[in-house]
């Protein structure tokens, strides 16, 4: 023991670098990733707290004039400008006429936050999802991360005032539980009930089920920079081996449709009557696949196991695709991932085969085409087809229904002799609620408000499939995430409730020149933010050059990606590629 | 012709092995004689699964829907429909089929894992026990570090590691069984190898892997053959756990666990699709506790002389 002062000093020692590592702050997990455009100029503020300090009482005031301007169109972007014309009035100016512009104004992604609360936190989602500081009809309690979302009602909110004080926000995969859950009262209402259960909500009389039209889209996937999918005929083989007409009527609820094209009957100009699908022939399939020397083809199937509108039991069909493949002689491996991964893996290019669908965000055809075959940050389908970009961004510029139609007929053509996917099925979907609970609905677009329901208790649960993954949504796409954001931000514009129509949001009124290219947002007037700033013109600029201008210190978001704006709007500025 | 009689009850007596006894002993024991009828008949079922099936158990039937109720004529089911007697399942299979194959699999599983468990906790426990000093302390340690996790967890783990599938999964819960015969192989060949018959071998000159494998690992067969029964039972279990949970079996594979967990959601709107699944499973490792009750209570040295129970 005569080196005892040496052990008692090495356990000190060892004592103390374990405090002062336990200590140490975390690496920031939340900083932009090293690819990011702007990582050069992103400077962050001496203090990066996530709450930006609340100094003047509420209802302060701080317009500051703005302008965000592209010097000329070649970047290839939409926006030409985005101004303040004086404290409640915006102008944008476009480089091409877009019809669809109060569509995509009034979708949930562009929603508007305070300017000094967006540069307090540099534009970075999982920040501001700490405190979310939106004008809408609630406002964040407490986020639970993997449990719940806990709101409380703005008392200061423009419109009518929420109805119920205390909203909550949870979920689970299992469709079994939800139902289980709202069936035992502990929530109140649930989306996309298992369509087994229809019957049994619909004969419960404690219990009212709402179908929600089906604005979707199913499709099968293919990446053509992944072999054997590079290889037409394999595609063609695999068409012509699907038998949709059996999914869709095993596996979908009443009110489903067989795809013919990747949008629904109901979008037109987008919908092409004359562009019939591949039949079901497993004898051509056969042949093709000969052609094409692949007999004994061996692929993985990549899905998630997360149910949506379009499809209500992903397990299912996948095993339903993986037999009707096996009866023309292709193994098929299923690769079941976890959701986030999968939606990452699928845009970065990285799955050749795969199952996913699209809920319309707005009712339109650009939703739908522009997204997924004409945005470069969107890899899933492997590199764009340039004749497809050609004529879906030809399509996007005029405004002329005909002419568009024109477009879009040769669009679905294209798709179809290409293969680039394999559209399945149109998924009719619900929602289901307490019968107890006035104003329930269920809207097309996945958008339900929350703040319209009306309920004996002073608290309402909902029950959905996935977890948000942030609480501020300019950089997110999945429906999940967007339906939390919806309850705390709000857009330029909206959609009716439970419906597909334009109607006014944070802007009164708006109007557009002749040829559609300059558009006149009039905001309201005595919007507070729940920090209690008030909502002003400079508040509208700062929101969209966050994501338009890829120079500017708030274009973080959460992956950087901004998959939405460069599907709807194009190219940012001052991009660095 | 008396005498006779009384002369071969007499050879009898004397002569009887002691295998032959708890053969016997077996024989006369309630739950193993349960046991074995279980088991018997999966055996059957799992030989003959392709004579017994009326379907191919990954064929989509073309006729019938998705997730229907069990159809038997017998208890009313219109003729004219096809016969299903466990129904449809999810995906528009035979689910009878499906649970017949099923057997085949499950049995498989026990008996593989378990093989491969026996073969290295054997070996492991046989040297271990036979050598001593260091290398005992070394090897049951690492035994105990093992034991340390909860076994499914840890198979959780370790598929997690090498990949989801079937083969990943049996690895698994065969490596997570090893300790366990490791521990029981070592303490019986710690019992025996001081034993009269031992010592004689090695006084005579008989060299080492002679005396453990020629003496004293066959005299201590009989904890290991209770031990594997019941630890059949238990790997089954975990394999169906994993492949419930989605870390075994792969789809569209037949598997009891997997049926199981696939149709989870259905509990309260087609009862029949877990129903079947789950039964076939509880019988099975019903089957094999049983029978390791009653091999316990045949081979057990302690119950020797007294009568069979």
């Amino acid at each position: 023991m005569k080196y005892r002062w040496v052990y008692a000093l090495l356990a000190l020692f060892v004592v103390a670098s374990m405090v002062i590592a336990g200590c140490q702050p975390a690496p920031e997990a939340t900083e932009a990733p090293a690819a990011q455009p702007t990582a050069e100029v992103v400077v962050p503020p001496a203090e990066p707290t996530a709450v930006p300090v609340v100094e003047t009482p509420a209802g302060r005031n701080n317009y500051v004039e703005m302008k965000v301007e592209s010097p000329d169109c070649e970047y290839g972007g939409e926006f030409k400008s985005i101004e303040t014309v004086d404290e409640f009035t915006v102008k944008f100016t476009l480089c091409y006429p877009d019809a669809d512009f109060p569509s995509k104004v009034a979708f949930s992604v562009f929603s508007i936050a305070d300017k000094e609360y967006l540069d307090a936190n540099t534009g970075d989602s999982v920040k501001m999802s700490e405190a979310p500081n939106g004008t809408g009809p609630y406002m964040l309690k407490e986020w639970v991360r993997g449990d719940r979302v806990i709101y409380e009602a703005n008392p200061n909110y423009w419109g009518t005032a929420a109805a119920i004080p205390n909203l909550v926000f949870r979920w689970s995969e299992q469709s079994a539980q939800r139902l289980l859950e709202l069936q035992s009262g502990q929530v109140d209402g649930i989306d996309n009930p298992a369509p087994e259960d229809f019957a049994a909500i619909e004969g419960d009389a404690n219990l009212a089920l709402y179908p929600r039209p089906a604005l979707n889209i199913f499709y099968i996937g293919f990446n053509h920079n992944v072999a054997p999918f590079d290889d037409v005929k394999v595609r063609q083989a695999i068409a012509y081996a699907i038998d949709r007409q059996r999914i869709v009527d095993q596996y979908y609820p009443e009110g489903s449709q067989v795809a013919k094209v990747f949008v629904p009957p109901a979008l037109k100009p987008g919908y092409s009557d004359a562009v019939d699908w591949y039949p079901y022939d497993p004898e051509m399939a056969k042949t093709l696949l000969a052609e094409a020397g692949q007999e004994n083809l061996e692929i993985t199937l990549s899905l998630r196991n997360v149910v949506r509108g379009y499809l209500p039991t992903p397990d299912k069909v996948a095993q339903e695709i993986q037999a009707q493949l096996a009866e023309v002689g292709i193994t098929v491996n299923i690769n079941v991932m976890e959701s986030t991964a999968f939606i990452d893996a699928t845009a970065a290019g990285t799955e050749g085969f795969y199952l996913l669908g699209w809920g319309a965000d707005y009712p339109g055809a650009t939703n739908f085409y522009d997204y997924h075959f004409a945005a470069d940050t969107n890899l899933q389908f492997g590199d764009l087809y340039p004749d497809l970009v050609e004529e879906i961004r030809a399509a996007g510029k005029i405004s002329d229904p005909a002419a568009r139609q024109v477009h879009y007929d040769k669009v679905n053509q294209l798709l179809k002799d290409d293969v680039v996917m394999i559209p399945v099925a149109h998924g009719a979907s619900a929602t289901a609620f307490k019968a107890s609970i006035g104003g329930a609905h269920a809207s097309p677009l996945g958008n339900e408000v929350m703040g319209v329901l009306t309920s004996d208790s002073d608290q309402f649960v909902w029950m959905q499939s996935g977890e948000p993954a942030t609480l501020w949504c300019i950089d997110e796409t999945d429906g999940e995430t967007l339906r939390a954001c919806e309850q705390i931000f709000e857009a330029l514009l909206s959609f009716k409730v439970g419906s597909t129509e334009v109607e006014p949001g944070l802007a009164e009124s708006y109007v557009a020149n002749d040829d559609a290219t300059e558009w006149t947002f009039t905001l309201r007037q005595g919007v507070q933010f729940h920090d209690g700033a008030l909502l002003d013109a400079s508040d509208v600029v700062a929101s969209y050059a966050a994501v338009w201008d890829a120079a500017s210190p708030n274009h973080v978001g959460r992956t950087g990606n901004f998959e939405y704006f460069t599907a709807f709007f194009n190219k940012f500025l001052n991009a660095t590629e | 012709m008396t005498s006779n009689v009384a002369i071969l009850d007499v050879s009898n007596i004397k002569y009887t092995s002691p295998g032959r006894e708890a053969v016997r002993r077996l024989f006369h024991h309630r739950s193993a004689i349960l046991g074995m009828i279980i088991l018997g008949f999966l055996l059957i079922l799992a030989i003959f699964a392709k004579q017994i099936a009326p379907y191919d158990p990954i064929q989509l039937l073309r006729d019938v829907d998705r997730r229907e109720p069990p159809c038997i004529h017998l208890l009313g089911c219109a003729a004219d429909q096809p016969q299903h007697l466990f129904g449809i399942d999810g995906n528009s299979r035979d689910l009878l089929s499906r649970v017949i194959y099923g057997s085949r699999l499950s049995l498989q599983v026990g008996l593989s894992t378990v093989s491969f468990a026996i073969l290295i906790g054997g070996v492991i426990g046989a040297i271990a026990g036979f050598v001593g000093g260091w290398l005992d302390d070394l090897l049951m340690r690492i035994m105990d570090v093992l034991m340390a996790f909860p076994s499914l967890l840890l198979a959780i783990a370790i598929v997690s590691f090498l990949g989801t599938g079937l083969i990943n999964a049996l690895l698994a819960i065969g490596i997570v069984s090893i300790p366990r015969f490791a521990r029981l192989v070592r303490s019986t060949v710690i019992s025996v190898k001081e034993l009269e018959y031992v010592v004689a071998a090695r006084s005579i000159g008989a060299n080492q892997g002679r005396i453990l494998f020629g003496h004293i690992i066959p005299n201590s067969l009989t904890p290991l053959i209770v031990q594997a029964t019941l630890g059949i039972a238990t790997a089954i279990l975990d394999a169906a756990a994993l492949s419930f949970l989605g870390l075994g079996a792969e789809p569209p594979r037949p598997e009891w666990g997997l049926m199981l967990g696939e149709e989870r959601n259905s509990i309260f709107n087609a009862p029949h699709l877990v129903f079947f699944p789950g039964v076939a499973i509880m019988l099975t490792v019903l089957g094999f506790n049983l029978l390791g009750d009653g091999l316990r209570d045949a081979l057990d040295p302690r119950l020797r002389g007294t009568a069979a129970g």
